[in-house]
């Protein structure tokens, strides 16, 4: 489980000044649900969840996983703990099984082996073809260098995972895909996952809880069916009427 | 004329050679290139910067004293160090902190080394000695120090998406920057390492040349190219070394994250 607390983030605008980007936010992710947080681009979403996995350190506020204060954990321990899917994920030079190995080499430890259990299964949760493990990581479809990088994060079983607009390189059919293999794996591993999305299809389909996030600020909260279904401010009325709310 | 000795040039002779650079800037000027000026302005220098300097060693010779000599290469470090802060544009936190303790270390070490195991000779600040080693130590290490801290800033700008994603999957800042750093050393040996490849071959080194026109015998001044190379080479490795390894904690903060913002 995360809890953000009271958490605000003070960035520097195009002039140099200081800004907040992120004003008091406090919110739960639980265990074995999605959490979506929606809302229009440059509203603090991207940076929230860099805060999570201590990326990037709040100004002030609190976060905690598991009940522990991150800000007195390890960042290496807590970054094992919770995994982060950038937007665009980063392909090491090598093959797709080099990458899947890559967070055991930082750990000094031998990677599992391409018939072994652990690829097994992250391949299986990811809808990876077994067939790419010998392929160059950099060749991939940006459809399966995604897959690929949510695998990669589950490889080492962490307990909260973290999505940057996951579906923001993929067409709608790769997009669907990938939003029942989301589900899958959060609910088949008990996982606490945390998306930012501005792709409302993705978060009607997967998302059990959904905050929306503007100018850094939560605006509205609620159950995701019915966030998106009954919105209550004239900000989510706007944004859900956007196209730009539409995409995916 | 005795050619066993050394043929010393007088100011006739002098005038003869500049008639060259005066070639030089005729043919500039009749095929209008337009590098005329630059080119009488940069051999002016050329010429009273070499006076200058001759009567500076002529009399810091004839004093035998350990403080010009100390003097002398205070200022050449301090003005390589000034040299590698003019050619960075982007500079990072503790610049000049990180890349002076590297020169220092290095250029010393490799300094003191050389002239006292190798070269041994007495007393420890023999100007013919240690002014012209010193300076040639310093100046290939300020080309490799200011390649190592240039390349250094670019690798960490280029591959900060790599960078990120190997701090997610649970890297070190040192593990995550190994590749920046990696490059970044290669950058500034690989001059040396081609000078190296090439002598003899394909160039006759300044250092041996000069020695052999001073009537030293050819085997003594190739003795003497090798060691000095082998001083360089130990010189840049270690101050290069010491940028990137020292350079990179600017990139991060303490709690392991990339930290570009103050650029």
């Amino acid at each position: 489980m995360v809890t953000v607390d009271g958490v605000t983030f003070l960035g520097r605008n195009a002039d140099g000044g200081s800004v907040k980007l992120l004003d008091g936010i406090s919110f739960s992710a639980k265990a074995g649900e999605i959490t979506a947080i929606i809302g229009p681009s440059g509203g603090g979403k991207s940076t929230l969840i860099r805060l999570i996995n201590r990326l990037t350190e709040p100004s002030g506020g609190r976060i905690s996983v598991a009940g522990v204060d991150i800000g007195t954990m390890d960042p290496l321990q807590l970054r094992r703990l919770v995994a982060l899917v950038p937007q665009k994920p980063f392909m090491f030079e090598g093959t797709v099984l080099d990458n899947l190995q890559m967070p055991f080499r930082y750990r000094h430890e031998a990677g599992p082996a391409a018939q072994s259990a652990e690829v097994a299964e992250v391949l299986t949760l990811a809808r990876l073809d077994r067939e790419l493990l010998e392929r160059d990581a950099r060749s991939l479809s940006l459809g399966q260098q995604q897959r690929v990088g949510v695998a990669r994060a589950l490889i080492t079983k962490p307990q909260v995972l973290l999505l940057d607009e996951p579906t923001s390189a993929l067409d709608r059919r790769t997009s669907d895909e990938l939003a029942a293999t989301l589900r899958e794996i959060c609910h088949g591993r008990n996982l606490t996952m945390i998306m930012v999305t501005h792709d409302l299809r993705l978060t009607e389909k997967v998302a059990d809880y959904c905050f929306y996030l503007e100018a850094g600020r939560i605006l509205e909260q609620g159950r995701a069916a019915e966030l998106l279904a009954h919105p209550v401010t004239a900000e989510l009325k706007r944004f859900l009427s956007e196209p730009s709310g539409q995409e995916g | 004329m005795d050619n066993q000795g050394l043929v010393n040039l007088g100011i006739l002779d002098l005038v003869v050679a500049y008639s060259l650079v005066l070639l030089a800037i005729g043919l500039g000027k009749l095929k209008r290139i337009g590098q005329e000026g630059q080119m009488l302005w940069a051999s002016l220098r050329m010429v009273f910067q070499l006076l200058a300097v001759g009567y500076l060693l002529h009399f810091i010779f004839a004093v035998q004293h350990p403080l010009p000599v100390l003097a002398i290469l205070l200022v050449m470090g301090g003005f390589s160090l000034q040299v590698i802060g003019s050619r960075i544009k982007r500079k990072m936190p503790r610049f000049y902190q990180v890349v002076g303790t590297a020169l220092l270390i290095g250029c010393g070490g490799v300094t003191f080394v050389f002239c006292s195991l190798v070269v041994h000779y007495s007393p420890w600040y023999d100007p013919r000695y240690l002014i012209p080693l010193a300076g040639m130590i310093i100046g290939n290490s300020m080309n490799g120090a200011s390649l190592a801290a240039e390349r250094l800033g670019a690798e960490m700008r280029e591959r900060h998406e790599e960078i990120e994603t190997a701090l997610c999957l649970g890297a070190s800042a040192r593990q995550a920057a190994t590749p920046s750093l990696r490059n970044a050393f290669r950058a500034a040996i690989m001059p040396t390492t081609n000078t190296m490849a090439a002598m003899g071959i394909v160039s006759l080194p300044g250092m041996m040349t000069g020695q052999i026109l001073s009537g030293t015998e050819p085997m003594v001044a190739v003795r003497y190219q090798i060691a000095i190379m082998c001083a360089i080479t130990g010189a840049v490795a270690i101050t290069a070394y010491l940028i990137v390894m020292q350079g990179y904690r600017s990139y991060f903060t303490k709690a392991q994250q990339l930290d570009m913002g103050w650029e």
